[in-house]
């Protein structure tokens, strides 16, 4: 207390004892004793000369007479309590007051003069009217009945009386034991009228005395009731006393996966409005128990029901109840404080407007004193913007914003500054108040907060618990289980301060050898405490509530749950700018680097640029599937990884993980459609490409990119750190590269995996291949030089190879059976069974029958049919068939030159057929998807002649409807019966692909097959 | 503004708060049961006077006795007084009540209002 206030005080009294007779010795005795617990020695006598002069006391004026209060004293008495209110706290001026009631009534001289002025200081302190009623009449009166007040409560043995408006609660006591509740301040106050020596806080209670009943005070009755402030609260609180909720823990023991025991034997049961702390030394198993209270951790053996129903089994009973607030920063950095909190409400409270939710977060941020950062960004470790404590306020003002009925809350108060701490344990208490059930893991706190709980739960190392009860007995068990002396008393006498510290210093004290160290051994043991604890802690289950908890938990509908994720995820990433920058500027970048290097003076005699002649244009196709598949997999394989910790608070609430999805695909697949289309419109430009491929070509990168996504999702959400993850990366973009067709040939992989005449299996699993082909396919099908010649080109190169290498190749295996017709040896008469049926079945079915009804194609030949007259016959039909495919492929030729001419002298056409040619097609394309560079045109594979030139222009032949096998760069496609070309066939296999991961996704295939493998070499051990 | 006229009694000052012949004075003695309810009227009056005061005003306190409960009130009319511009206060007090002085300087020191202090006989 200040000089100043003091001196006022001091005036204060001065005029309200000089009123109505003067100062009576009495009343001085009082103000000596008040400076006394004040100050010290020297200045109580200096005060007390102060109070003299200015009560006139012992000067013959003082004596006698009653006369009216001066109005000098009366303006001087507001000139004083002006500067108190300037100075003292609500609380700290209705204790003043309490001080001016006792010293005016100290001498039974309690005059209307003295009341008058009293009262007009507690107007002038803004105290209402009804409270300084109930205050007068509390501190004056002696008389029950005077207390017709409801924020009175008496405690005696009287058998309760009817339709008075204090409260009454029984006890054994001799007297009565008053209380007062000032609301406003919520303070509370007590005194005993009565004759037994009742103690509070350990020390004994002067009757008609007034004392505060502050935090975790206690009163003990000579008959040994206890009453404790929670108790007491709870009298006082309509709210505790109406929420319905049970909270009990049976946990009979806790193993880890290791199988050492993290908890022993322990039964926690609570009801509504209590804040119960959970101490001890680190690895005492706090977090554990807090874990396992929560439902986060299941007991090994034991159950936790919140009003009868189980925490494990039941949880769709309960959901929306439990809060819990860990130790870890569960903050969306890129977004501001307000923001975090105001997308956290848009998601439990779907009931509500936005300008309620916005007022919910505003007061959530005023309760929490963080609502002048409302706009900042919460930033990170390393960036910082708000200060650790902020960020932990935060943390809780999450959880706290939806009030669930019980709330877990890991070291809240770990790296706050004590003020902070008393802060946010004073919210947590208020909290409380309201009805919630609130469990804390605190590391020492200090003496206020320590007083503050109702309850504290303490335990020792390896998972003992040793004590459970109120914090201020906490610190005379202790002493008493050790035989301290004093151990009654809990609290410093003259503060009231309390040391938790001490519990520990008791818990862990250590023998000391014979030199006075303190050895490593400690007097009790964790098990020793454990077995005391046992004997005196036996927490009586308390009854189940068949009743759904109280919950103020408005889940929004799955598509409002997407649209809210999906706007708290784009402000966090538009407010990135980093990231922002990075992936809009890398594709256009890359575009640019991968288009100017390949672009060179491609033109014959190395004149210039000409697309015809750009030989890098297959691999350019290929390094943009690759770059669509990479910026699709880095950008979202952090997401979930990023997301993991908001998402593990969110699992409280119960939030469709679909919507969660669904969110991130409408964002990755957005940038994916940026990304990509940037690097298309750069790299076409400057390849000089024609625009109308530009969409196709988006297309195809865009789907393929939205693939990435989804598969990089997948990993996102399998794996625990990016690192990981981008481990990863290689192991599923270079399969791709080695499978896409263009940089090794499907016809000459491992023997194990290669397939001839069709695409292998596994090339059929990779997202390049399909992407590759369309792109490679399209180009070459529906560029602008091609689409009028390609239907001609197609009859003539079908013709063309039929007429020369087909007849050809069968002519050589007919003139090889009928030179070795007569050969003994069995390996080349195995060859020539084989070589005659493979001429069979070449020819068998085909469109050209002159001669081919003699040769009877649909049975199978057999050697001995083999006649000089039946080589004839083939030998005839061979010839005429190369007659009659020459013929075709001539009149095709012809046709498309006519077809040229036509187009060129048109009238007033531009028409060039190489200028067409050089800016629309592409010589590299062309040999690659007619295959030109393979030496072998023809090959025998399984017993067919396989074509290996120009895959381009032959269709594949379905076996069955359900055959979507082809050759690479075929044409066109067998679709369930249909033939539809070959990009769209492909884009639509990609998008299945998508959708097959979304559901890996989606059932979290790919966590659940890591789990387990990480799982399995513990199992292996154990066995 | 309708002028504001109230006699004194035994217990309650004599009041006129009369802007058109801008004459505002309280006095004698106050000592009213509610002291609350009795200046609720006459802050009010001043409240609204407030918003359209005269270019200058004189408020006369001139009074024998009043309680602590009224002492209160008249701090919180001297409070809303506080904001008209020219405005002065002239405290009257009988020649050998130095009581009555002494509570006009103790005012004085509160509000932020020029006093006159005068005597009377």
């Amino acid at each position: 207390m200040s000089e100043e206030i003091l001196t006022a005080l001091t005036q204060l009294f001065a005029i309200i004892t000089k009123q109505d007779g003067g100062a009576t010795e009495k009343e001085r005795q009082y103000v000596i004793h008040f400076f006394q617990t004040e100050l010290d020695h020297d200045s109580v006598q200096e005060y007390t000369n102060l109070y003299d002069q200015f009560s006139g006391y012992g000067t013959a004026e003082s004596e006698g007479k009653l006369k009216l209060t001066s109005v000098k004293d009366s303006v001087k008495t507001l000139g004083i309590c002006k500067k108190i209110n300037k100075t003292l706290t609500q609380k700290q001026k209705v204790v003043a007051l309490i001080k001016l009631l006792e010293l005016g009534a100290s001498d039974n001289n309690f005059t209307t003069r003295r009341k008058e002025i009293i009262n007009t200081v507690s107007t002038v302190f803004n105290l209402d009217q009804y409270e300084y009623n109930l205050l007068e009449n509390f501190v004056i009166s002696e008389a029950l009945l005077a207390l017709p007040f409801k924020d009175i409560l008496l405690i005696n043995d009287h058998p309760p009386s009817e339709g008075v408006p204090w409260k009454h609660v029984h006890g054994h006591i001799a007297g009565t034991l008053i209380f007062m509740r000032v609301k406003s301040i919520d303070m509370y106050f007590t005194k005993y009228l009565g004759d037994e020596a009742n103690m509070l806080n350990g020390f004994i209670m002067k009757p008609n005395h007034v004392y505060l009943f502050s935090h975790g005070s206690t009163i003990k009755t000579q008959g040994g009731d206890a009453l404790y402030y929670s108790d007491l609260v709870a009298n006082f609180n309509v709210q505790i006393k109406t929420t319905p909720l049970s909270f009990n823990a049976i946990i009979k023991e806790m193993k880890f996966s290791s199988g050492v025991i993290g908890l022993h034997e322990v039964n926690i049961s609570e009801g509504p409005g209590k804040l119960i702390a959970i101490m001890g030394a680190s690895a005492s198993g706090k977090t554990t128990l807090l874990n396992v209270l929560a439902g986060i951790v299941k007991p090994t053996k034991g159950e936790i029901r919140v009003n009868g129903f189980d925490i494990h089994t039941q949880k769709d009973r309960i959901h929306g109840v439990i809060g819990y607030v860990s130790q870890d920063d569960l903050l969306i950095e890129e977004l501001s404080v307000y923001q975090n909190l105001l997308y956290n409400a848009k998601l439990c409270f779907a009931n509500l407007s936005n300008e309620q939710i916005h007022r919910q977060v505003m007061e959530a941020l005023v309760n929490l004193g963080i609502d002048q950062r409302s706009e900042l960004r919460v930033g990170n470790v390393l960036e910082k913007t708000i200060s650790g404590g902020q960020r932990k306020r935060l943390n809780i003002a999450l959880e706290l914003i939806r009030e669930p009925a019980i709330l877990f809350l890991d070291e809240p108060t770990s790296g706050l500054s004590s003020r902070d701490s008393e802060n946010v344990i004073d919210l947590l208490k208020e909290l409380s108040l309201k009805g919630k059930l609130i469990f804390v893991v605190i590391h020492q706190p200090s003496s206020d907060i320590y007083k503050m709980f109702d309850k504290i739960m303490v335990m020792d190392m390896g998972g003992y618990p040793t004590y459970y009860g109120p914090p201020v007995e906490a610190i005379s068990y202790f002493k008493k289980s050790t035989l301290q002396v004093d151990s009654n008393r809990g609290q410093c006498k003259s503060c009231g301060d309390v040391n938790p510290e001490q519990i520990f210093n008791i818990i862990e004290a250590k023998v000391v050898d014979e030199y006075g160290q303190p050895t490593k051994k400690r007097k009790i043991s964790p098990a020793q405490w454990y077995e005391q604890y046992k004997e005196r802690f036996k927490p009586i289950p308390i009854e189940d509530i068949k009743e759904q908890p109280p919950r103020s938990l408005h889940l929004p509908n799955k598509l409002q749950q997407t649209f809210i994720f999906f706007v708290r995820d784009t402000l966090s990433k538009l407010s990135n700018k980093q990231y922002l920058l990075i992936n809009l500027l890398e594709a256009p970048l890359l575009a640019l680097i991968i288009s100017f290097i390949i672009k060179y003076n491609s033109a014959p005699g190395g004149q210039g640029y000409l697309f015809r002649f750009n030989d890098n244009y297959p691999a350019y196709m290929l390094m943009s599937i690759i770059v669509a598949l990479f910026m699709g997999l880095t950008v979202s394989a952090e997401e979930i990884i990023g997301d993991r910790k908001i998402l593990k608070r969110e699992s409280f609430l119960n939030l469709s993980w679909n919507s969660y999805l669904l969110s991130k695909l409408v964002i990755l697949f957005s940038l994916s459609a940026i990304q990509t289309f940037t690097f298309v419109l750069i790299g076409h430009w400057l390849l000089e490409i024609e625009w109308s491929m530009l969409l196709p070509f988006w297309f195809v990168l865009f789907t393929v990119s939205c693939l990435a996504n989804v598969m990089g999702l997948n990993i996102s959400s399998a794996f625990n750190s990016s690192v990981t993850v981008y481990v990863l990366i290689p192991l599923i973009l270079i399969p791709q590269m080695i499978l896409s067709g263009l940089l090794f040939r499907f016809e000459k992989l491992n023997e194990i995996i290669s397939a001839k005449g069709k695409v292998p299996l596994v090339g059929d699993m990779m997202a390049s291949r399909w992407a590759y082909e369309a792109l490679a396919v399209y180009q070459f099908i529906n560029n602008t030089y091609q689409t009028p010649y390609y239907s001609l080109e197609k009859i003539e190169a079908q013709a063309s190879f039929k007429s020369a290498f087909l007849t050809d190749e069968l002519n050589r295996k007919r003139k090889f059976i009928e030179d070795h017709l007569t050969d003994k040896n069995e390996s080349i008469r195995n060859i020539m069974d084989k070589d005659l049926n493979l001429i069979r079945k070449s020819i068998d079915n085909d469109v050209y029958k002159t001669g081919l009804s003699a040769l009877n194609t649909s049975e199978v030949w057999r050697l001995s049919d083999f006649t000089t007259d039946f080589n004839k016959k083939l030998e005839v039909y061979l010839t005429g068939y190369k007659m009659f495919y020459r013929d075709i492929h001539n009149q095709a030729l012809m046709t498309r030159e006519k077809l040229v001419i036509q187009k060129e002298s048109a009238e007033g056409s531009q028409y060039s057929l190489t200028n067409s040619k050089n800016h629309y097609y592409n010589e590299s394309l062309s040999d690659l998807v007619r295959n030109v560079s393979e030496k072998n045109r023809i090959i025998e594979y399984e017993g067919k002649l396989v074509q290996q030139l120009d895959p381009v222009y032959v269709e594949p032949r379905p076996t069955s409807v359900f055959d979507y096998r082809a050759h690479l760069f075929a044409p066109k496609k067998n679709l369930l019966g249909r033939m539809v070309s070959t990009y769209s066939f492909n884009i639509l296999i990609l998008w299945i692909m998508t959708l097959v991961l979304y559901g890996a996704l989606y059932s979290q295939l790919l966590r659940k097959m890591v789990k387990g493998l990480e799982l399995a070499p513990e199992t292996f051990k154990r066995k | 503004m309708e002028t504001f006229n109230l006699e004194g009694t035994e217990d309650t000052p004599r009041i006129i708060l009369d802007k058109q012949n801008g004459i505002f004075e309280i006095s004698g003695r106050s000592i009213p049961e509610d002291s609350a309810e009795f200046y609720k009227p006459i802050l009010a009056w001043i409240e609204a006077y407030g918003d359209h005061p005269n270019t200058s005003t004189n408020f006369v306190f001139k009074l024998e006795y009043f309680n602590t409960a009224s002492s209160k009130l008249i701090l919180d009319l001297l409070y809303s007084l506080e904001d008209i511009k020219n405005l002065k206060v002239e405290w009257y007090f009988h020649e050998e009540d130095e009581d009555m002085e002494e509570a006009g300087q103790e005012f004085c020191e509160l509000v932020e209002i020029p006093f006159e202090f005068k005597t009377y006989e």
